[in-house]
This record gives C-alpha cells, structure tokens and sequence, in this order.
C-alpha cells in the first residue's frame, strides 16, 4: 500500500516523459499561411494539388492555404503577419509598391492573363484594335479590365468614349440577353461556363486576348515580404519549390484524373465535365509550350504592366517593380 | 439637435481615425494597410467634390425608399395590427420575406429590374422597411385601453380612431423609429450600389476597394457620415415638430 502510492505518480511520470519523448512529425515543420486571390477552383488547382499530394509536407512544410475575396489582400496580410506567401495580381503589388509595402513577386503563374472578353463570333470579327470602335462592351469600373481596355483603345487611338460601355456586375445578364457585345471574363473559370452554355444553345464564341495585341498585363503571381525574403531565404526555397513542383504536377495532362478529383474535394459546386474544360484553360494560360517552366518570370511584362499604371496615373511614380522580382534560383 | 449630431459625428470619426494611425504607427505599416495621415489630407481634397455628389445621389434614393418603406411599414402594421387570421398572416409573411438576405435577392433584383435606380431603390426599401414594420406593428397591435375602452363603450370606435389614437399615444417612439431608420435607408442603397450599380456612394466605394484605396473609403466614410448626421438631425427636428404641432392643435382631444 506504502509503495502503491509512490508508484501511482511515479508510473504516471514515466508515461508522460515516454509520450513526450516520441518525435511528432507535425512539430518539425515550419507552419506558414499561405492566402489566396480568390475561391478554390481549378484555377488554383496547383495549389490544391500541394496541399492534397503532400509536396509541402515532403518540404517540411505545414501550410495552411486560405480561401481569397475581394476584401482579402494578401499583400496587407503579409504586412500584418497573417500571411507568409500569397497571391496577388499585378496592379495590386505594383500599387503596394507605390505606397510603401514591402513585397516581392516569387512566381508569375499565369503566363498569359485569364482576364479576357467574350464575345460571338457572328457579331464581330476583331483582327485589329480599331474594330472596337462602337462596340458595346462591358467592363469593371476600377477592375484590372478597365486599365487593359483603356490601353488597348489607346493604341488604336481610341477612348472609352468612342465604345458602348456597359458597368460590369456579378451576372451574365446584359451578355447573355445580347445587350452587349464583349464582355470580360476570366478565360479558364466563366469563360469555360459561358461558352458552354452558349454552345448548347448552338451560338459559338471567341476570346478577345489583349495579349494577342500587344498588351501583355501581369495577372496573379506569388508574393512574399521582402523581410520574409530576406531573413529565410531558406524557407522560401522551401515553399516555392514545392509550389512550383505541384503546379508543374497539376498541369501534366498525365495526372489530370487525380488533379481533378483533388480539385473536385475543394469546389464540389462546379459539375466534373466544366471542371476538366477549366483544367485544360487553366493549362493552357500556366503552361502555354511543354518546355515553358511553371512559375516563369517575365521582367518585360512587368515593366510594361507598370508603364501601363502609371500613364493612366494610377500610381505616382515609377516603382521599379522588375527590381522586386525574385525567382526560385534567386534562392538556391 | 442638428449640430450636436455634426459634433458627435466628428469625433467618433476623429477617435476612429486616431485609432488607425495608432495601429499604423505601432505596427509599422505602409501607406497600402494604412495611409498616413497626409495621404488622407491628399486623397480627401482631391476626392470630396465628387464624393459629395455621389453621397447626394444616395441620400436622395435613400430619402425616398424610406418614404416607401414608412408607406409600407404603416400600411402592413395597420393591416396586420388585429390578433385576427388574416392579421396574423400578414405578419407572418412580411417577417418570412425580411429573413431572405438581400444579398441572395439582390441578383433577382438586378435581373427583373437592371441595374439602375430602381433596384438601388428597391433594397433601400426593403433594408428600411422591417425594424420600422416592427415598431408600426409593435405599436398598432398594442391597444391603449384606458382611451380605447370609452370609445368602444359609448360605440364611437373606428378603425381610424383607433390607429390614431396609438399613433398619437406613441408619437415619441414612431418619430425616432423614422429618424433611426434614415440610417437603414442609407445603408441599404450603398448596398444596392454596392453590389451593382453604376452611381452613388457605394459605387465609389467598390471601386475603391477594387484599389486597395483605404484613403479613398475613409474620405467616403467620412462624407457619408456628415451627410446621415444633417439629414438624421433634420428628422428629428421636424418629428420635434410635429410632437409639438398635433400635442398643442388636439389637446388631448382625439376626436
């Protein structure tokens, strides 16, 4: 009885000593938050892929990624500390940069810009800029579509005075019921989803890319803080190479079946025939040659995307923004 | 009463501002989280005049989906104001229709209607109409039975009467529910605005926030707040009125 007292607590440290003792996996790797643009789909289906398949864990990696929505910037919740990568277009780093944030640009995703207009190909023939003269369009006050179509009406001497402009809203309505002619969407999320109902309706349409008129506006890329950039390169390289691999994975016609349901598990609303249509869009602006490397910089575009902001004066000053890119060997 | 409003406005939106520059300063945070106080100063001038005018076309469709919604309020509460079935449905139906977020109607809206001035009326309407519905309701169903019970014994009560006489037991409470209410009608047009619509405020704002522009929607904050303060101001001093006019005209006298 004398003993059994001693040994209750004595048993009892034993165990907690053991149990604290075991290697737990999870406390070995680096926690970080990782804070998307927008909802989960195939847009991001690299980074579901990451996050499904395990390639940030084999990096001794914990990253948490978060949903994103116009409210949320990633680029102000690096600041605040709430997030340690994320995704951010353009015109909002090079903006950032202009009021002093701290940010460097990791990965250019995209290499061609998603933001694009639809439009039927029975209305209108666009081979060049000046068939937008009198066209009724639509377009997003104060959105990224309204910077890329006042430069491309400027090259072809225009103004938004010289087209139909309708303000964009969340519905396809005034498109749809034909009220206008070109109306801007992302190539590989509702562009896929209005071709499709169009097409069974037995219309077909087109895309209208700036891009194929020399207007090659930045779209979302992968950012950081620069004091994240430089005080643990090491961490960088880390969560970039990871990234990069799981979008070079997610874009590898091989592993669409697993890419799919991967994506499926996050954004159940979409129907599985529209999801795999947004895959090979989504491939096609990520990936646009086999040998093109996923997450490819372009300094040129950059410039250009910068130029662009500042001649419609939505910055003050140039920011030198190509002096704030920063690839994977950057960090090797 | 006006001016007292302006005051007060002015500093819960000093200490608010001071509480920003608080957490920029001791966070360190650039200009793009918070701006500093000189880019407010920049962004306000150069921004005021056209916000001014953005906040007018909002205030004037909000002072008019608050005029239909006191219509309907009335209307509904004075229908709805018997323990009777039907009275008891109509209630029932106007609380199931406000437990319907607008965000969800709101693409209705824009479809039946498109996207100018009458959905953003509509949604200042229907943001306006419930908490003044129940105070109509609150006050029409509640019989005053000391005044109520001589009409009804000397069989002079109609249904007039009767609604006048809780309107005019309850003049205090419906004029503030209606000065209380300006703020609902805002609110429910920049909304609208918003959402989707090309003018007003909340236009503004949206665009702003496509931006990153906190300069912008602080400058906006503050013009909508000096404008609801004047327009709260003069509602209560035109209800101060009317309590004053109908109390010394009636006397107590209902009839």
């Amino acid at each position: 009885m004398k003993y059994a007292k001693i040994l209750g607590p004595l048993l009892g440290l034993i165990v907690c000593i053991c149990v604290a003792g075991v290697p737990d996996s999870r406390a070995e790797q680096i926690s970080l938050n990782y804070r998307l643009k927008w909802l989960f789909n195939t847009s991001v289906a690299g980074d579901i892929f990451a996050m499904e398949k395990g390639f940030f864990a084999a990096a001794g990696l914990d990253v948490t990624i978060k949903e994103g929505s116009p409210e949320k910037d990633a680029i102000k919740e690096l600041e605040l500390g709430y997030a340690d990568f994320g995704v951010a277009s353009a015109d909002q780093v090079i903006r950032a940069l202009d009021k002093g944030a701290d940010v460097v640009v990791l990965a250019q995703i995209f290499q061609t810009n998603p933001m694009q207009w639809i439009y039927r190909d029975d209305q209108l023939q666009i081979t060049r800029l000046s068939d937008l003269q009198g066209c009724r369009m639509g377009i997003t006050y104060g959105g990224n579509d309204e910077t890329i179509m006042k430069t491309l009406l400027a090259k072809a001497g225009l103004t938004l005075r010289d087209v139909q402009v309708t303000g964009v809203r969340f519905d396809f309505t005034p498109f749809l019921k034909n009220r206008v002619t070109l109306w801007p969407v992302y190539r590989n999320s509702q562009g896929v989803i209005l071709a499709g109902q169009l097409a069974r309706e037995g219309e077909s349409v087109r895309f209208f890319n700036p891009a194929d008129f020399g207007v090659d506006f930045v779209a979302n890329s992968v950012v950081t803080s620069g004091k994240m950039a430089a005080d643990h390169p090491d961490r960088v390289r880390q969560f970039l190479s990871a990234l990069l691999d799981a979008w070079e994975a997610a874009m590898d016609p091989a592993n669409q079946k697993q890419v799919l349901a991967a994506v499926k598990r996050y954004d159940k609303g979409t129907q599985g025939e529209v999801q795999k249509a947004q895959l090979d869009a989504t491939r096609d602006l990520v990936k646009p040659r086999p040998d093109t490397a996923v997450g490819r910089i372009r300094p040129k575009a950059w410039a250009q995307t910068e130029a662009i902001m500042l001649a419609q004066g939505m910055i003050k000053q140039p920011v030198h923004v190509t002096s704030r890119l920063r690839d994977l060997a950057s960090f090797q | 009463m006006l001016f007292r409003r302006i005051y007060q406005f002015m500093i819960v939106y000093a200490v608010f501002l001071a509480i920003l520059l608080v957490v920029k300063k001791g966070l360190s945070l650039s200009d793009y989280v918070i701006p500093g106080l000189s880019l407010i100063l920049e962004t306000a001038v150069q921004m005021s005049a056209g916000f001014f005018t953005d906040v007018m076309d909002t205030l004037s469709v909000a002072i008019l989906g608050q005029g239909i919604s006191i219509f309907l309020a009335f209307f509904v509460g004075i229908l709805g104001r018997k323990s009777s079935w039907a009275g008891s449905m109509i209630r029932v139906t106007a609380y199931n229709i406000q437990a319907y977020p607008i965000v969800a109607l709101a693409p209705i809206i824009f479809i039946l209607l498109g996207d100018g001035f009458l959905s953003r009326l509509l949604i200042a309407a229907m943001i306006c109409y419930f908490p003044l519905l129940l105070s109509v309701l609150g006050v029409m169903a509640a019989p005053v039975e000391d005044i109520e019970h001589f009409y009804i014994a000397t069989g002079r009560m109609r249904w007039q009467l009767e609604v006048k006489i809780r309107a005019f037991e309850n003049l205090s409470k419906l004029t503030t529910v209606i000065a209380g209410s300006a703020t609902l009608a805002m609110a429910g047009t920049i909304v609208a605005e918003f959402i989707a619509a090309n003018a007003g405020i909340g236009y503004s704002i949206r665009i702003a926030l496509y931006q990153s522009d906190l300069a912008a929607i602080l400058t906006a904050l503050f013009m909508i707040g000096i404008v609801i303060s004047v327009y709260q101001g003069i509602l209560e001093t035109l209800g101060e009125m009317v309590k004053a006019k109908w109390g010394s005209e009636n006397k107590g006298v209902l009839l």
